[in-house]
Order: C-alpha cells, then sequence, then structure tokens
C-alpha cells in the first residue's frame, strides 16, 4: 500500500503544502528570534487567529455583500485579513513585547505562553467551538492514478513564493541587510544610527503578517479549529530547531523535512506522527543545537 | 531570578526575633502549617478536598521551582514525571488488585513507594539530554520530551490503558476518608517538603544558585555544571513523583493529560503567582491558583483567558508574585523607618 | 627549586578564518609574575581562555603542573589549580558578596554536593579571610550586582583567589580602579606571589602596572607572541614600539 505511487504521491503533496505552512509560520519565528532573542510561543495561536479573521472577512464579502463565494472573494479576503494581522502584530509588539527586550528569558517565554491561552480563548469567545473553512468548488486532478485537489500546488507555489520573496527581501533589500545585520549584532546596527525599536516592531509585525497571509491561503485547504495552534508550535518549534534559528534556508530544509516526514509517519504509524517529530527534535538537540544551517550564535 | 524577590536584613529584624531566619517563608509556611492542621474542622468534605488537591499540586510547583527558582532553568515538561509518578502508582494498584479485589494498606503503602523512583528514572533519563543545554534550548527540549513521554503513555494502550487511563484507584477503607487521607497527605507533603528546604538550604543548593546566577562562573569555580544540573533535575522529578503518586489514590484515577503541557503549565503558574524567588512561593500559589480555579470556572468556562490575563500581568508588572510584592512593601516601609538604613537587599533564596 | 609549572606548545586557534592563537609557544616557572601584553585584538583573551579550558585549541598542547590539560573542560581545570580573574566582572550579581566567595571556598572545600548541612555554617571563616584579604570587610551583606565598579574588580579577585589556585590569571586587573584601589590590588597581588608562590599572569594596558609588577613581559600580537624579557627589554625594542604606534604591518 505504501508503495502505491498515487497514495505516495497524495501523501507527498499533502506534507509538501504542510512544509509550506510550517515554513510561513516558522520564518516568522525565526526571524523574531535571530533579529530580537524573542521566542513567541503564540506565534501559531495568531496564525489561528489570522485564519478566523480572514474566514470572517471572507463571509461578510462573500454573504454580507453578496458577492459569492469565489477566488477573488478570497484574494480580498486574504489581502484585509494580513492587513488586520500587521496591525495586530504591531500592537502586541508595542504594548507586550516590548517590555520584554531587557527581562529574562524565563519571563519572555512565560508571557508569550500566557498569550496562547488568551488568544485562543478569545478565539473561542468570539467565534465558539466549531471549525471554520471554505469551500472553493475546483475540479480535482488526476495524477498518478489519484484525485488530488489542485489547490495543493497553488499552496506550494504560494509557498514558495513567500519563500522568495523573503531572501530577495533580505539579500538583496538595504531593509533586508539590516534585519540580517541585526541578527549578528544589535550593537552595531545600533551604533550606525538606526533605530532599533523600529527594526523590532517591523520584524514583529512582519512575522505576523505572514502568519496571518498564510493562514488565510490555508482556508480552503484546512479547518480552522481550536487547539490546532498548539500543533502547529510544536511542530513550528520542530523546524526552527533542526533548521537553525535565523536561517531562512535552514528553515526551508527543515520545513520540507518535517513536513514530508510527518505525512510519511502518518501513513505508517499515525498515532506516532508527531512523536516522530520530536525525536528527531530531540536528536537534533543533542547532537547539533543550532540546528543543520544555524551558526553557534548566542544561546 | 524575580526582580521582585528582595529583602533586607534589617528589614527582617522583627522576623529575625521569632525565627532566627532572614526571610519571609519561614513564618508563611509556619502560618500555613498552623492553619492546615485546622482545615478538617471546616464544615463538609469540600475544604478538606480542596485542601488535600493545594497540598498535592503544591509539592507539585515546589518541585518545579527547584529548577526554576533556584537553577533558573524553565522546564515546560516537568509533569511528565508528575504523570510518571502517578502512572507508576496506578500500575502498582492495578497489579495487586486485578482492577476487582480491594488493596491492602501494605500494598498501598508500596504502591505509594512505586511512583517517585519511576518519576526520578525518567527525570534521569530526560534529564541527562536537557542538561547538555541551557536558556531557551532547555525549555523546548523539556517541552519535546514531555510530549513525547505523553504520546508513549497515551499510545501505549495495553500497559498504561491508553487513553483511557487507569480507573478505579480505591485506597483502603481507612483512607477512603478525606480526613485521613488529607493528614496523610499533610503527613507527607510536609516531610518532603523539610526535605527540599534543606536542600535549599545546603551547599548543593547555593550551587544552584550560583548557577542560576552565572554559570560559566561556576565552571570556572570546578564545578561540573551538567552533573549538578542532572542530579537537581532528577532530585525535583522525584518530588514531582511524590506528587503524582498521592494523587491517583486521590482522584481515584489516572490518565495521560497529567504528563501534559497543561499539566505542566499548572506548576509554573502556581510557582509565578506566589513568587519563585521564595521557597513558600509556590506553596502560597497553589492555594492562590486552586480557589481560584473553582471559583472561576464556577461560572465561565473561559479559564484560560483568565489565567492568562493574571499570568500576563504578573509577568509585567509583578514578577516577585505575591510574596515578592508583599516583601517589597516591607522592605518600603521599614526603609522610611530607617533613613541610614543601607539598601542592601538580598534575595531570600 | 624553579620548575615550569606551566608549558605550552604550539598552540594554535582559529576562528572561521582568523587565526587568533599563532603557534604560540609558552613557558612559566613557579613563582613566576608575568604580564602579557599587546594591543586590542592581540589575542590576550583568547590565550587565557585557552588555557583555562573555555575554548579548545585546535592544535598545542598545555602542559600544568606536569598534567596535560589540553583542551579538558573549564571545570576539570580549574580543579588542577588554575584560577581566573575575568575582565568583566564575572561575580554572580543576584548574591551577596559573602555568598559570592563562600561558592568558590565551598567548591574549592569539596562540599558542594552536600544536600543537608546548612550552608551557611561551612567555611564562614575562610570566606572572611578572603573578603578581609581583597579589601570588602564590611560589604559581606552587600548585593554583588550593585557593587562599585572597583568593589566588583575586588570580589573578582576574591573568587579567584578562594580557589587557592597555584596559577592565577588575571585578565586586566586594574581595569577602571582609581590609582590607589590600583596600587592596592597590585601589592595584594606581589604579596600572594611572595608569600604562597602563586604564579601570576595577568594582562594590562597599564604600562606602568606591568613595569612595577612584572617579573617578566610577553608581548602578543595578532596572536603570535612577538618578544618576551623583562619589562625593559621589551620596552626598548623597536618592534614593540611600532606595533604600539600602530606602523607595523605584519
Amino acid at each position: 500500500m505504501l508503495l502505491d505511487p498515487g497514495i505516495l504521491f497524495a501523501t507527498l503533496l499533502g506534507g509538501l503544502s504542510r512544509a509550506m505552512i510550517l515554513f510561513l509560520l516558522a520564518s516568522g519565528l525565526s526571524l523574531t528570534f535571530g533579529v530580537m532573542n524573542i521566542l513567541n510561543f503564540a506565534h501559531a495561536t495568531l496564525w489561528l487567529l489570522g485564519g478566523y479573521i480572514t474566514y470572517s472577512i471572507f463571509s461578510f464579502i462573500a454573504d454580507g455583500m453578496g458577492l459569492g463565494e469565489s477566488a477573488l472573494v478570497l484574494v480580498m479576503a486574504i489581502i484585509l485579513g494580513t492587513a488586520v494581522m500587521t496591525v495586530v502584530g504591531f500592537l502586541i509588539e508595542r504594548f507586550l513585547i516590548r517590555r520584554m527586550y531587557d527581562r529574562e528569558l524565563p519571563e519572555q517565554l512565560l508571557l508569550t505562553f500566557a498569550l496562547i491561552l488568551i488568544i485562543g480563548d478569545l478565539i473561542k469567545l468570539i467565534w465558539g467551538v466549531e471549525d471554520r473553512s471554505i469551500f472553493l468548488p475546483s475540479e480535482p486532478l488526476e495524477v498518478l492514478g489519484t484525485f488530488v485537489n489542485p489547490y495543493y500546488f497553488i499552496i506550494i507555489a504560494t509557498g514558495c513564493a513567500v519563500a522568495a520573496g523573503l531572501w530577495w527581501f533580505l539579500q538583496k533589500t538595504r531593509y533586508g541587510r539590516i534585519v540580517r545585520a541585526a541578527v549578528y549584532s544589535r550593537e552595531m546596527v545600533s551604533a550606525l544610527g538606526i533605530r532599533i525599536p523600529v527594526i523590532y516592531s517591523c520584524v514583529f509585525a512582519l512575522g505576523v503578517a505572514i502568519a496571518g497571509f498564510s493562514a488565510g491561503v490555508f482556508l480552503p485547504l484546512m479547518p480552522m479549529a481550536l487547539g490546532v495552534d498548539i500543533d502547529l508550535i510544536v511542530q513550528c518549534f520542530a523546524v526552527v530547531v533542526i533548521g537553525g534559528f535565523g536561517s531562512l534556508l535552514g528553515t526551508f530544509v527543515a520545513s520540507v523535512l518535517v513536513g514530508i516526514i510527518y505525512a510519511l509517519s502518518i501513513l505508517v504509524w499515525p498515532d506516532g506522527a508527531l512523536a516522530v517529530i520530536f525525536l528527531i527534535v530531540v536528536a537534533v538537540l543533542i547532537w547539533r543545537p543550532w540546528g543543520l544551517f544555524g551558526t553557534e550564535l548566542r544561546f | 531570578m524575580t526582580s521582585g524577590g528582595q529583602n533586607s536584613h534589617r528589614g527582617s529584624q522583627w522576623v529575625r526575633l521569632l525565627f532566627g531566619q532572614g526571610d519571609i517563608s519561614g513564618p508563611v509556611i509556619l502560618a500555613l502549617g498552623i492553619g492546615a492542621l485546622f482545615v478538617p474542622l471546616l464544615p463538609g468534605d469540600f475544604w478538606t478536598e480542596v485542601s488535600i488537591e493545594i497540598l498535592i499540586l503544591g509539592l507539585f510547583a515546589m518541585s518545579f521551582n527547584l529548577i526554576y527558582g533556584y537553577m533558573g532553568q524553565i522546564s515546560f515538561g516537568h509533569a511528565a514525571f508528575f504523570g510518571l509518578g502517578a502512572y507508576g502508582t496506578a500500575i502498582m494498584f492495578r497489579e495487586f488488585t486485578g482492577g476487582t479485589a480491594e488493596i491492602t494498606t501494605t500494598q498501598f503503602f508500596l504502591a505509594l513507594l512505586a511512583g517517585p523512583p519511576v518519576a526520578a528514572v525518567g527525570a534521569l533519563a530526560v534529564g541527562y539530554f536537557c542538561v547538555r543545554l541551557t536558556g531557551i534550548y532547555f525549555a523546548i527540549l523539556t517541552l519535546a520530551f514531555g510530549e513525547l513521554l505523553f504520546y508513549l503513555v497515551f499510545s501505549w494502550y495495553g500497559f498504561t490503558g491508553g487513553d483511557d487511563g487507569i480507573q478505579r484507584l480505591l485506597p483502603p477503607p481507612v483512607f477512603r476518608d478525606p480526613t485521613v487521607y488529607y493528614f496523610f497527605t499533610l503527613a507527607i507533603v510536609t516531610a518532603a517538603g523539610y526535605a527540599m528546604w534543606r536542600i535549599t538550604r545546603s551547599p548543593f543548593g547555593y550551587v544552584l544558585r550560583a548557577m542560576r546566577e552565572n554559570q560559566l562562573r561556576t565552571k570556572f569555580l570546578g564545578i561540573d555544571v551538567r552533573r549538578y544540573m542532572l542530579v537537581n533535575f532528577t532530585i525535583a522529578g522525584g518530588f514531582a513523583g511524590v506528587a503524582g503518586a498521592l494523587w491517583g489514590p486521590f482522584t481515584r484515577s489516572v490518565g495521560p493529560l497529567l504528563l501534559g503541557w497543561q499539566e505542566s503549565g499548572i506548576a509554573i503558574f502556581m510557582t509565578l503567582i506566589g513568587g519563585a524567588g521564595y521557597f513558600a512561593g509556590p506553596a502560597i500559589g497553589s492555594i492562590v491558583y486552586t480557589f481560584l480555579q473553582a471559583y472561576v470556572t464556577g461560572f465561565t468556562v473561559y479559564w484560560p483567558l483568565t489565567i492568562g490575563t493574571i499570568i500576563l500581568l504578573i509577568v509585567l508588572f509583578a514578577p516577585g508574585g505575591l510574596l515578592g510584592t508583599i516583601d517589597n512593601k516591607l522592605i518600603a516601609r521599614l526603609r522610611t523607618r530607617s533613613p541610614d538604613s543601607s539598601t542592601a537587599g538580598r534575595e531570600e533564596s | 627549586m624553579v620548575r615550569a609549572i606551566l608549558e605550552v606548545t604550539d598552540l594554535n586557534k582559529h576562528f572561521g578564518g582568523i587565526h587568533v592563537t599563532q603557534n604560540v609557544n609558552f613557558r612559566m616557572v613557579e613563582g613566576e609574575q608575568s604580564a602579557i601584553i599587546g594591543p586590542n585584538g592581540a589575542g590576550k583573551s583568547t590565550f587565557f581562555n585557552l588555557l583555562t579550558g573555555y575554548h579548545k585549541p585546535d592544535s598545542g598542547r598545555v602542559v600544568f603542573d606536569g598534567r596535560d590539560i589540553t583542551g579538558q573542560a573549564p571545570h576539570v581545570i580549574a580543579r588542577r589549580g588554575i584560577s581566573r580573574a575575568f575582565q568583566v566582572s564575572n561575580i554572580f550579581p543576584r548574591l551577596s558578596v559573602l555568598e559570592n566567595v563562600r561558592s568558590a571556598v565551598h567548591a574549592n572545600l569539596g562540599v558542594t554536593m552536600n544536600m543537608f548541612s546548612r550552608a551557611d555554617k561551612i567555611g564562614t571563616a575562610e570566606t572572611q579571610e578572603f573578603l578581609s584579604l581583597c579589601g570588602l570587610n564590611g560589604k559581606e551583606t552587600e548585593i554583588a550586582g550593585q557593587l562599585s565598579q572597583g568593589d566588583k574588580k575586588k570580589l573578582e579577585l576574591a573568587i579567584a583567589l578562594a580557589g587557592k589556585p597555584k596559577l592565577l590569571f588575571l585578565d586586566e586587573p586594574t581595569a577602571g580602579m582609581s590609582l590607589d584601589e590600583t596600587e592596592e590590588t597590585m601589592n595584594l597581588v606581589d604579596r600572594l606571589n611572595r608569600d604562597l608562590s602563586l604564579t601570576v599572569l595577568f594582562t594590562e594596558h597599564d604600562m606602568s602596572v606591568v613595569f612595577n609588577h612584572a617579573n617578566r613581559v610577553v608581548v602578543l600580537n595578532r596572536g603570535e607572541i612577538i618578544i618576551e624579557g623583562t619589562p625593559e627589554q621589551v620596552r626598548d625594542d623597536e618592534t614593540v614600539q611600532k606595533i604600539y604606534l600602530g606602523e607595523h604591518q605584519i
């Protein structure tokens, strides 16, 4: 059964698209940690919030404004949803995260840990306990004897596009170079006259924006449900640990790795898929704590 | 560690007169201890049973604080050892009773004794890997291991009962009376607490603090930091196992969630609320948390929102917790009374 | 009887592409008190790091008191009898001055695995001695992190001394000190060197300290030992003068 090319392909496709979520999420996490030394436990919960918000915007435009459910409406909703999440990101950084920069690590972790509970419950408060998903009608494609949802390809393409965009931003633009420099040395960047708080705000908001964006993109494929954030954040950690904090390439490679391994594990040992990921995390942390592509930076 | 956890010799002179120590944990524990003796006098079983819960979870939280407050590392997987202790005892229970028979008092004690070693061995195994790292990597690794152990217990249906857990953990008839179980728990928790107290006052305890303050320098003193972290981690896990062992017969069942990150969160919250810089912090935290939870869940289902907000506010504005805040007020008041006193504050722990 | 207490042979270390320590050969005899000088970035701290186990050398050997300690962990080397006072005070900030030194005393006494006795009753006399020695009398209960810079340096020294080392590394011991404090500290070091046969190696930027308190001076530049000799010999050497004036390109 495992060797059936159709099922294998479908699994790989699922794995790759999962890899895309992980990458989009983990890149924000990795960037935030690399630049600001803050690990945002609540990152996936913000992703979830973005998904719910985008869903509501979609419903409003589609039903409330009577434009019907279509890809175009989804695109509009995603754009608006991302904008909202960017603002949310700025607000959270400004009022909460900013106070934690000179605090010790455990307290930073605890703050974002508390955010998981708060935001998670707020989602429950506002949207209730039911899943939210969008159904976009589309013709299933037949590949290798099995039918797949063509949306998977869109997801993968989008993920790669964002990855390329991020890479271009970090490598080729002035702002990106500033951000990269900040990963290596905050002091130097500050000495160059660039205002660190502004960089921090923007990096954090960028991470949240990407998260919000990816949640919206995933709506047709994956229902937004309570508890999904916990699953995701843990896998996100796995990705960032394996790939290395602060390394975009590492995050991408690790996302693909984790996504595919997870998907394959579901085939073979459904209950233990997450355990397999954990084992890899443990192994990496033990033998190469700074990840495959990370540098032996600050601990 | 906690910026609020300060104490001044002069500020605690009145305390020292009474207790010969320079910190507020002493009188707090004493007050709690005396109060604890009178709990069963309150009407009905409710207060007694709540107090048992407070005692057990308080011990759990204090064991966590050995790692957090004293050693300066945060572990998000500490409940795994609490759960291992609970399961160790529960499985012995099941072996002795075969699920239907009654357990004798001797067997009951044997089952209880089985819990902590299981937890300690687990902590030793997990700790062996975790102590190679510190800070954020340590935190993530403990989370990962905790979840790994959770999944292990969750999936191993044949041995641990999987998702169903282990049911029908009835203690011997004598211990079914809440008042009896309460005093029994009080005795054990007091003994365990006393042992932890001695440890924190010992040279070993001082090493923990040194590692917390400056791990690098501690190495240069000639101390094998990894080894000491492992020993402390194991001890903390063992004490968590003691708490776990008591939990099963109390609630009459154990389930895999006892090992999960949410349960770990309970220890963290209690410690934070009471104040991580004080020995008595987690104990106070346990009282506040347990009552708060019982109260809040009585009229709303949004408990995570509540506790999350409280923790957020504490981290932002009162990181010293309850005891830290009180201690600061004490210093402030006594400083205004004697303006020539040196402002030398000393962290109690 | 003079014997070599420290022998460093062909020590090398790279960081990334940079050769921070190059083929260093260095020897100290017991009871010696010497200084390492060199411009910033010469590799003085790295040298200390390599000798105390903070970094592992890429090649070369370090033999202390007859034993090979190359590449061993810091705590192992510390136990062998090497202590180090850091350039930037590396103390235990939230503990009191007394507890700072007591921790070092406990470590030296080997009681640190004791979980039952009262820590504040062990090693008090010794701790007080070290505090007095370093001029910290009356400051026992102060919080280390709140001390003045000079006092922090004194505490730094006290902690290092409490390890009862045979070899003491001092990384810029008088940085940030007033003239009086500098004299006080270096006189103390001289006394310890004389009375206890404590071998001392210190780095310094203050040349007067070097002249007045070092038997031998070693000059480091870009990771290599350029010259060694008495303070006068080194001072009069042309190469050294050029290095410090920045003209010499190596």
